[in-house]
């Protein structure tokens, strides 16, 4: 039992030592948990592997709550995350509840969610995902339903209250350009698309997920015409791209490629195309027309350790307009809390994806989209799209 | 051998046997239940495999590329080797050293290297262009060519030591004696050595082929996702949509096509014989 929370334990928190048994078995436990955790067995054959090496006798590993929420773990995807999560958010809440909170910037993969709830080994209490990975998750039944008596929906924009998962900040895809490199200024998905009067390699994401809805775009598809995507245009409108594209699938590989010269123009992340910005003295700028904003959502594992009001308390608690605005200070991450953006410093606004004028220019990414079926046997949008998008752009 | 003896003998494989099957053959076998039962009992991940014309052209592209890098890595092999058959003891060190050097470097560090050579503003395009050669970069990175250049870069050795090894056990002076009864040094190498080298040919190619078929790293950056082979279908599939059962139906066929291929293989040549097992 201890053994097991152990294991993951250690991955989040290297310096704790624990007085378990022997080295060798503890090792054990520790492949076979990152195995767990990675999908490459299930929970069956962790428990296999387990009793196995004599590490689990209990029966039933469901437990993993504790009885006193005094720590809460929260999980996003690393690097200078950490420390801003901990800065906007978890000092703010200990403060006020005193639960302690600890950032684990492992990164909140769907597959490791599912993998530790299925386990009955939760050891993370809120993720920082998106509003797709909700959407897959709440399917997988592997997440709670958000407590909006605790959480309050006013204090979201517009309607990124879902079921499952709550906003906690925004980002865009916008057409992001170096405009040291171009003679003229793109202003459009069909300027990105025109390679003859914008010459130079592009690149888009490697997931489909706003890539399509700048190909309707280029298609000469109005803002309301977005969706349903239309999969037959938007295969055409790849293809004619695709040898001008190198696709990105990390933040810092798109920022990569624009910083070695690899690409002139990209369908990219508004916060790295901020970075960008600093980073290239002014050279790569972006545009906010046709961009498309989604959202981070909180979702809370079941069986999370820490408890289901702990976690709500908490998402509530980072609700503050003026804790968002700390974390796009720092990250760039838009807030969540249409509240906020009056608070943000009018020099930074230009960098904002919430602030009125911005959003007028923008699409709303609809989540629920993907998660329709999209009739091609038992494929949601998303999944089928996933497909189409890798066929198109390997073809 | 009496039986108390061969006892013993099991004794002493016995932790790895069990390592063995704990590690490796139970979760293996959870895999392979997974893509029957994954999301409901029955067969509907192998239909996909008839089914969706996505997978069909990720079958295609692995194939291709697995055949190129295989044929392409094992002439390379075999010229390396032969070379190092025919120089003398220190050069013969020096190029093993630098054999094995390539094998002990991680695939990550290969594969950036790779990358700041070949990329737009690179050192190869730099330098096409400072010579006059070329005017505008050529397109390098990012795409089949680049994908094939890393997998040769990394199998290479894997290539030169079976038939490396291969070549040292075949008796010179047959090639003298062929040489002595009027072939020239061309027949006297296609007649008889070729044909005495052709174990380790053969071994070579199963090494890289099999090697190939479940390579990732450098497919995913070498290729800039225009280059999507099977490992990295299945790691969408694991890790972004969650469809477990596709996932591990295609592990299940991919461990099934090697084992197939060696099947194939083995009808042909002796695999012990290949692999030096006796």
């Amino acid at each position: 039992m201890s053994i097991l929370k152990t294991a993951y334990e250690k991955d989040l928190y290297p310096e704790i030592a624990d007085a378990g048994d022997s080295e060798f078995q503890r090792d054990c436990v520790e492949i076979a948990a990152t195995k767990l955790a990675r999908g490459e067995i299930d929970r069956r054959g962790f428990l296999g592997a387990l009793t196995a090496i004599g590490a689990l006798t209990v029966p039933g590993i469901g437990g993993t709550a504790k009885a006193a929420a005094d720590e809460l773990v929260i999980v996003n995807w690393g690097g200078p995350a950490v420390e801003a999560y901990q800065k906007a958010f978890g000092a703010p809440f200990t403060e006020a509840s005193g639960i302690k909170v600890v950032v684990d910037g492992t990164g909140p993969l769907a597959s490791k969610i599912r993998a530790m709830v299925e386990s009955g080994a939760v050891t993370w209490d809120v993720c920082d995902t998106g509003a797709a990975t909700t959407l897959v998750l709440q399917k997988a039944d592997v997440i709670q339903p958000i407590d909006y008596s605790v959480v309050d929906k006013s204090k979201v924009v517009l309607d990124y209250a879902y079921e499952y998962g709550v906003a906690n900040y925004l980002f865009s895809y916008i057409l992001a350009y170096n405009k040291a490199k171009m003679d003229k200024v793109p202003t459009s998905w069909a300027d990105f698309w025109d390679t003859a009067s914008f010459p130079g390699m592009r690149t888009l994401r490697k997931q489909p997920n706003g890539m399509l809805e700048a190909a309707m775009f280029a298609a000469g598809k109005s803002a309301d015409e977005i969706y349903p995507i239309d999969f037959d245009l938007v295969t055409e409108k790849f293809k004619e791209i695709r040898d001008d594209t190198i696709v990105w699938s990390s933040g810092s590989q798109s920022q990569e490629l624009f910083r070695t010269g690899e690409v002139v123009m990209g369908n990219i992340w508004h916060t790295r195309a901020n970075l960008l910005n600093q980073d290239m003295a002014g050279d790569v700028v972006w545009t906010w027309n046709e961009g498309i904003v989604t959202a981070g959502m909180w979702n809370v594992p079941k069986g999370n350790p820490a408890g289901t009001k702990a976690a709500m308390d908490f998402i509530a608690s980072a609700q503050d307009p003026a804790d968002q605005v700390k974390l796009f200070l720092i990250m760039g991450n838009g807030p969540a809390n249409p509240a906020a953006a009056a608070l943000v410093p009018e020099d930074r606004r230009f960098a904002d994806p919430g602030q009125p004028d911005n959003w007028a220019k923008q699409i709303k990414q609809d989540a629920r989209w993907y998660k329709a079926s999209s009739g091609k046997g038992d494929l949601t949008n998303d999944a089928y799209a996933r497909e189409l998008y890798i066929d198109v752009m390997s073809g | 051998m009496t039986g108390a003896l061969r006892l013993k003998y099991w004794l002493l494989i016995a932790p790895a046997l069990a390592a063995m099957l704990v590690f490796y053959v139970f979760p293996l076998v959870q895999v392979l239940w997974l893509s029957v039962t994954e999301p409901y009992p029955g067969l509907q991940n192998y239909e996909r495999l008839l089914e969706r014309r996505a997978l069909h052209r990720i079958w295609w592209t692995t194939l291709q590329i697995c055949v190129m890098t295989t044929v392409i890595t094992v002439a390379l092999g075999y010229i390396v080797a032969l070379a190092m058959t025919l120089v003398g003891e220190a050069q013969r060190t020096a190029m093993m050293f630098c054999v094995l050097l390539t094998l002990w470097l991680s695939v990550l560090v290969r594969a950036f290297a790779w990358m700041m050579l070949l990329r737009g503003e690179g050192v190869v395009n730099d330098g096409l262009i400072t010579m006059g050669l070329i005017e505008e970069p050529l397109r390098l990175l990012y795409n089949r060519f680049a994908v094939i250049i890393g997998m040769v870069h990394f199998m290479l050795p894997l290539a030169v030591l079976p038939i490396y090894s291969n070549m040292t056990g075949i008796e010179g002076r047959l090639v003298s004696a062929a040489r002595s009864l009027g072939a020239s040094p061309w027949q006297s190498f296609r007649l008889v050595f070729l044909p005495l080298s052709k174990p380790g040919l053969i071994a070579a190619s199963i090494l890289v082929f099999v090697f190939s078929l479940g390579f990732f790293i450098t497919p995913a950056l070498l290729g800039g996702g225009k280059v999507v082979m099977i490992s990295e279908y299945i790691r969408v599939s694991f890790e972004e949509t969650l469809r477990w059962g596709e996932a591990t139906m295609l592990s299940t066929v991919l461990l099934f096509s090697v084992l197939l291929s060696l099947g194939l293989v083995a009808r042909v040549v002796d695999l012990r014989q290949v692999f030096g097992a006796r």
